[in-house]
């Protein structure tokens, strides 16, 4: 772990000295939600919707830019600069683990995910959504997507390894849109089309969102938690065993 | 370190296919602890790929190679930790600093962070970049990039050192410096492997030298045994040149060799 962790504050630096790669990670999921928003609070008012358990459309769509914040993976476009300039290969010949090499980006995927979900969560609230779940809902509201930041970097690391292309890596991250289009993104999954529904229950990234809106909407509801942590944690374990198995017969 | 008698780097049979390319097809290699070798050949010969292979970077299709004793396909992260690397491209961060690069470096091969520090001091004055230790190094020259590069496969003291062109693309002061620092580590004890496309660089630097072509080492000695038998074996009337040996064991002609003579295209 000290070689992560190493290798970590180096992608941290390099997050920090490259805020151009940052800010919009910040702005564009604020903008969706305004839009979003702004599109369908007035079908949605919350003094009518049970869904919202009294707050605006706006707390019931919050998760969704959370998402979309922990879902750019510019970490991987990072990546495929250091195997372009030949500093990965310096990496490589170096008698780190493989799994170290794979988890320092991953450690620093973790820490901005986790300060741009604070600071998007911080400005929903100061706009009037509030947390149901209290401090401790912050705490894990903020811990979930920073998580998933890690895992969909991972993905995206893993295309960057495959390929060493920034074209395709870049191509690779627009996945994310059909799996977040594939959720309960604007209602509740029982108020869903049939077929959305399924296609919407077989979508992991259902889990995560419906932990997260049960962060907002609700007090601590562990039934609604723990599925998202759940995911998270399988499809993280699966993104690093195969990260690592890609850099162990990356040639 | 190695003793002086040892080999540095055995290498036997060394093949590496890509899918039906075969870019190696059979090198043996035998470098003594202590010495600079040369390892020539023109672009596409398989110079990068053995180097490759050599330093874990690559998996061997057949053949097995030693580095300082260990065995490179066996037990990678040993011979890591016995080798320096200095690719092609200098592999450095542009959003570092010098000194955060070397830093990082020695951290990751198991310095606390005061001694990275230390030895990230007493290297940037090896190549003197004391000056620009604190500058990021993206508005590094080429010249200074190549001497932090090989300050970074400096970090741990090396046994073998492998430098794959270090100085193409350089100005010739730049390359100047890269050879006295190649001297300068040689003759601290480190055995380096330099792979080169510039023939005078082989002669002034190189203690033994062999000459890959297609895939296979077609000649190897010392460079003046190597002008020595060319003479012989020719009946020529003058001293040949390293170049003439080049042209000689790879079928080539000057006529096919571009621009400057030195380089081989």
């Amino acid at each position: 772990m000290a070689q992560a962790w190493v290798l970590g504050q180096r992608a941290l630096r390099e997050a920090w000295r490259t805020p151009e790669a940052l800010i919009p990670t910040l702005f564009i999921p604020l903008f969706f939600l305004v839009v979003n928003v702004g599109q369908a609070a007035k079908i949605f008012p919350g003094e009518t919707t049970d869904f919202l358990h009294g707050q605006g459309y706006g707390a019931f769509q919050l998760p969704s830019s959370l998402l979309l914040a922990a879902s750019f993976g510019t970490a991987a476009l990072f990546l495929v600069e250091d195997i372009e300039g030949g500093y990965f290969d310096k990496l490589r010949a170096a008698p780190i683990t493989r799994t170290a090499l794979v988890l320092g980006r991953l450690i620093a995927e973790i820490a901005k995910g986790g300060l741009i979900a604070a600071l998007i969560v911080i400005l929903g609230v100061i706009f009037g959504i509030s947390l149901a779940s209290g401090v401790l809902g912050f705490v894990l509201l903020v811990a979930l997507t920073a998580l998933w930041a890690a895992v969909f970097s991972g993905y995206m690391q893993l295309i960057a390894l495959k390929t060493r292309s920034a074209a395709a890596t870049n191509s690779g991250g627009l996945i994310f849109f059909p799996l977040l289009f594939l959720t309960p993104n604007f209602v509740p999954r029982d108020l869903l089309t049939r077929p959305m529904e399924i296609a919407a229950t077989f979508n992991p990234v259902t889990y995560l969102m419906e932990a997260q809106r049960s962060l907002i909407l609700e007090d601590l509801n562990w039934s609604k938690i723990w599925p998202g942590f759940l995911m998270v944690a399988v499809t993280g374990a699966i993104m690093l065993a195969l990260n690592v198995r890609t850099i162990q017969r990356y040639d | 370190m190695s003793s002086p008698n040892s080999a540095a780097i055995d290498a036997e049979g060394l093949v590496k296919h890509y899918d039906d390319v075969e870019a190696v097809r059979g090198v043996d290699l035998r470098v003594r602890s202590g010495e600079i070798f040369g390892f020539l050949g023109p672009n596409g010969a398989g110079k990068s790929t053995t180097v490759r292979m050599l330093t874990t970077l690559l998996t061997i299709t057949a053949g097995r190679a030693e580095v300082a004793g260990v065995d490179v396909a066996r037990e990678p992260d040993e011979a890591r930790k016995r080798i320096g690397v200095a690719l092609q491209e200098a592999g450095l961060d542009p959003r570092q600093t010098g000194r955060e690069l070397l830093v990082l470096q020695g951290r990751l091969f198991g310095f606390t962070t005061a001694q990275a520090q230390d030895r990230a001091k007493g290297l940037l004055e090896l190549v003197e970049l004391e000056d620009a230790a604190d500058r990021l190094i993206k508005g590094y020259s080429g010249g200074m990039k190549r001497r932090l590069d090989l300050a970074s496969a400096l970090v741990h003291e090396p046994d073998v050192l492998f430098l794959d062109e270090p100085t193409t693309g350089l100005d010739p002061a730049s390359r100047l410096t890269i050879w006295d620092e190649m001297r300068r580590i040689n003759e601290r004890g480190t055995t380096v492997f330099l792979t080169t496309q510039y023939l005078e660089e082989a002669d002034q630097l190189c203690d033994r030298l062999a000459i890959i072509d297609d895939g296979v080492i077609v000649r190897e000695g010392t460079p003046s045994d190597l002008k020595a038998e060319l003479r012989e074996r020719q009946g020529l009337d003058r001293d040949p040149t390293l170049d003439d040996v080049f042209l000689d064991a790879t079928g080539r002609t000057r006529s096919r060799v571009a621009g400057d003579v030195q380089e081989v295209k």
